[in-house]
């Protein structure tokens, strides 16, 4: 699988993204994820009996359960600390609309 | 389907060739103490950005762990909607950028959601005595996204973000396009709301945003005998269950008239989302969030999946106590309500019905009970806007009054009286019996009292002698005024045997 992916397609996952890709580096970026998936498309080599069920994670493990228990919140001043722009009381971004 | 048709073919169309298609996406908050992942409050209210961590904001190196409560309110809902529970369900990151998503994803489920295909039984709202069956697509556990409070001075000033809501339990509940009317659609929320009441999962509160819903609607319209499909539109911002149906009703006819003008059907444009506007009763071309349509959705590496024996599911089925259709049905069938009285009083909630049954079974005659439950107590709660909780009555003062009423010691006029006593003075029933003076009149008082009103009106009685024996409750209103203590049903009688009626 050594399918090449297109710009267009490249443009699309940075929209997406949200990642501000320089025209320049469109054709190097379609190189790069073109040779990741080639290297993670090796699994699909690998013959699985018809009987396994998919695997959705990177553990077998299931039911890592809590109970419904208050626990302390972090507090205000130290979590907006995080935040690129606040007033002390919200988060402060750019208008929305 | 959806050929080109004619402006001609398209005027011509009546009502009947017009089905109108609606299916509902409901978010419900389920009543947790803390949130979906993390042990944050997900109390409403407090003071913006105090209830948050490092889970619930996506601080990167925190994990998330799911709430047990919101897996056992999630099967709860599931099964009294009659939906297959998944024996094993995980969660997927829906991708999206919004200044309240601060995680760039909302942790949602997409496919293997904990509920499956489900069902709710409605009343037919064109014939009450019928049932109509809305299909349950799935209702799936995911995480709410915060608030965003946007400058309305329009001077494009900075949005502020709260982020207190982020990560508390939502149950989607996405129905199958069953719904044949804007009407419908209400019954249905009506209904799935009183479900979800009665099953405590949630307080439905939707001022505080705890039940929201959105609706896609078309048409499908029967043209010379094929049939084509408006394109769908997705209706946001519906925040009562009245702005649903007004909104829903609204796009109806709107996309009647658009499709009369430009014929365009499901297949020449893509589903469009708008947004209802409460102050101009319309629908509005909502902008588009970029992209949207594609959330690339994946398996959460953070989380582990959830498996779900038999055993865990029956325990939350033994939970599950009766549903506002089974309460109808025992009303009707056990307590011998008429149907609308049944469907009113379980609309009012459990503690409604629990008031009644104590009265019923206090004062022995159920349909009293349901009568002065139904109109005296339900006008006050309607009127004072309180709930029976708060009803000054209690159920035991309530069996004590009608318990008289019963045994023939008070006429219901008066019984009323009585009751407008005890709710004004606090009083108890006795109490408010002896400041209105009521008190047994005997029979001499009573035999006193007609001979006296026989006296008294001569024209009356020749009537009742002439065999116009209805001539009688002219005389009736005239007793009460003499001795509002005296039974009408007793004056009359003892009148009619003393004329020799
Ligand atoms: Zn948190």
């Amino acid at each position: 699988m050594s399918d090449s992916i297109d710009r267009e397609t490249v443009e699309q996952v940075a929209r997406l993204a949200c990642i501000d890709l320089p025209a320049s580096r469109v054709d190097e970026t379609a190189k790069q994820l073109a040779e990741i998936l080639e290297y993670v498309g090796q699994l699909e080599q690998v013959s699985l009996p018809d009987d396994v069920e998919p695997f959705f994670g990177a553990t077998e493990s299931v039911n890592a359960i809590r109970k419904d228990e208050l626990s302390p919140s972090v507090a205000r001043p130290d979590i907006l600390s995080n935040a690129p722009d606040s007033d002390g009381e919200f988060y402060q971004v750019p208008p929305v609309f | 389907m959806n050929a080109a048709t004619t402006q001609e073919q398209r005027q011509s169309i009546s009502e009947d060739d017009v089905t109108i298609i609606i299916g509902l996406e409901v978010h419900v908050q389920l009543d947790t103490k803390s949130k979906l992942f993390c042990g944050c409050s997900t109390e409403f209210g407090a003071p913006p950005n105090t209830q948050t961590c490092v889970v619930c904001t996506g601080a990167p190196g925190s994990l998330p762990v799911i709430n047990q409560q919101a897996l056992r309110l999630s099967i709860k809902t599931g099964l009294a909607l009659n939906c297959e529970i998944a024996r094993f369900t995980k969660w997927d990151r829906k991708n999206y950028f919004y200044p309240d998503l601060p995680k760039g994803y909302q942790i949602s489920q997409f496919d293997k959601p904990i509920c499956g295909l489900g069902y709710l039984d409605l009343f037919d709202q064109r014939d009450k005595s019928k049932t109509r069956r809305v299909v349950l697509e799935r209702a799936h556990l995911e995480e709410d996204a915060g608030k965003s409070i946007h400058d309305e001075s329009k001077q494009g000033g900075n949005s502020r973000i709260d982020l207190n809501r982020t990560g508390t339990p939502l149950l989607e509940i996405v129905t199958q396009p069953d719904m044949r009317s804007a009407a419908e659609a209400r019954a249905f929320l009506n209904e799935l709301k009183l479900i979800l009441t009665y099953l405590e999962v949630s307080d439905c509160n939707m001022q505080q945003g705890n039940l929201r819903c959105d609706g896609n609607i078309n048409l499908h319209i029967r043209v010379d005998g094929q049939q084509i499909a408006t394109p769908i539109v997705e209706i946001k911002n519906m925040n009562s269950f009245r702005a649903a149906e007004r909104a829903l009703d609204y796009e109806a006819v709107r996309q009647l008239e658009l499709w009369k003008q430009n014929g365009l059907t499901i297949s020449d444009a893509p589903k469009q989302t708008r947004g209802w506007d409460a102050a101009t009763q319309t629908t509005t071309l909502q902008r588009e969030k970029e992209a949207s349509a594609d959330y690339r959705y994946f398996p959460d590496p953070d989380l582990i999946a959830v498996t779900l024996s038999e055993e865990e599911i029956d325990s939350i089925r033994s939970e599950i106590d009766r549903l506002p259709a089974q309460w109808r049905e025992e009303l009707i069938g056990q307590h011998g309500l008429k149907p609308y009285d049944a469907d009113v009083m379980v609309g009012q909630g459990r503690g409604v019905i629990d008031y009644f049954l104590n009265v019923a079974e206090g004062c022995g005659n159920s349909k009293m009970a349901a009568n002065w439950i139904g109109q005296e107590v339900l006008r006050f709660l309607n009127e004072s806007e309180a709930t029976i909780e708060s009803y000054p009555i209690t159920s035991t003062q309530m069996t004590e009054l009608l318990t008289r009423v019963v045994g023939g010691e008070l006429d219901q006029t008066r019984a009323k009286e009585v009751l407008e006593q005890m709710i004004e003075f606090q009083l108890e029933v006795q109490s408010a019996m002896d400041k209105l003076g009521i008190k047994p009149v005997d029979n001499q008082e009573i035999e006193a009292l007609c001979q006296q009103l026989i006296n008294e009106n001569p024209q009356v009685i020749e009537q009742i002698k002439g065999g116009n024996a209805k001539a009688v409750g002219a005389l009736i209103g005239k007793a009460r005024k003499l001795n509002p203590n005296a039974s009408p049903g007793l004056v009359k009688n003892t009148i009619l045997k003393m004329v020799g009626g």
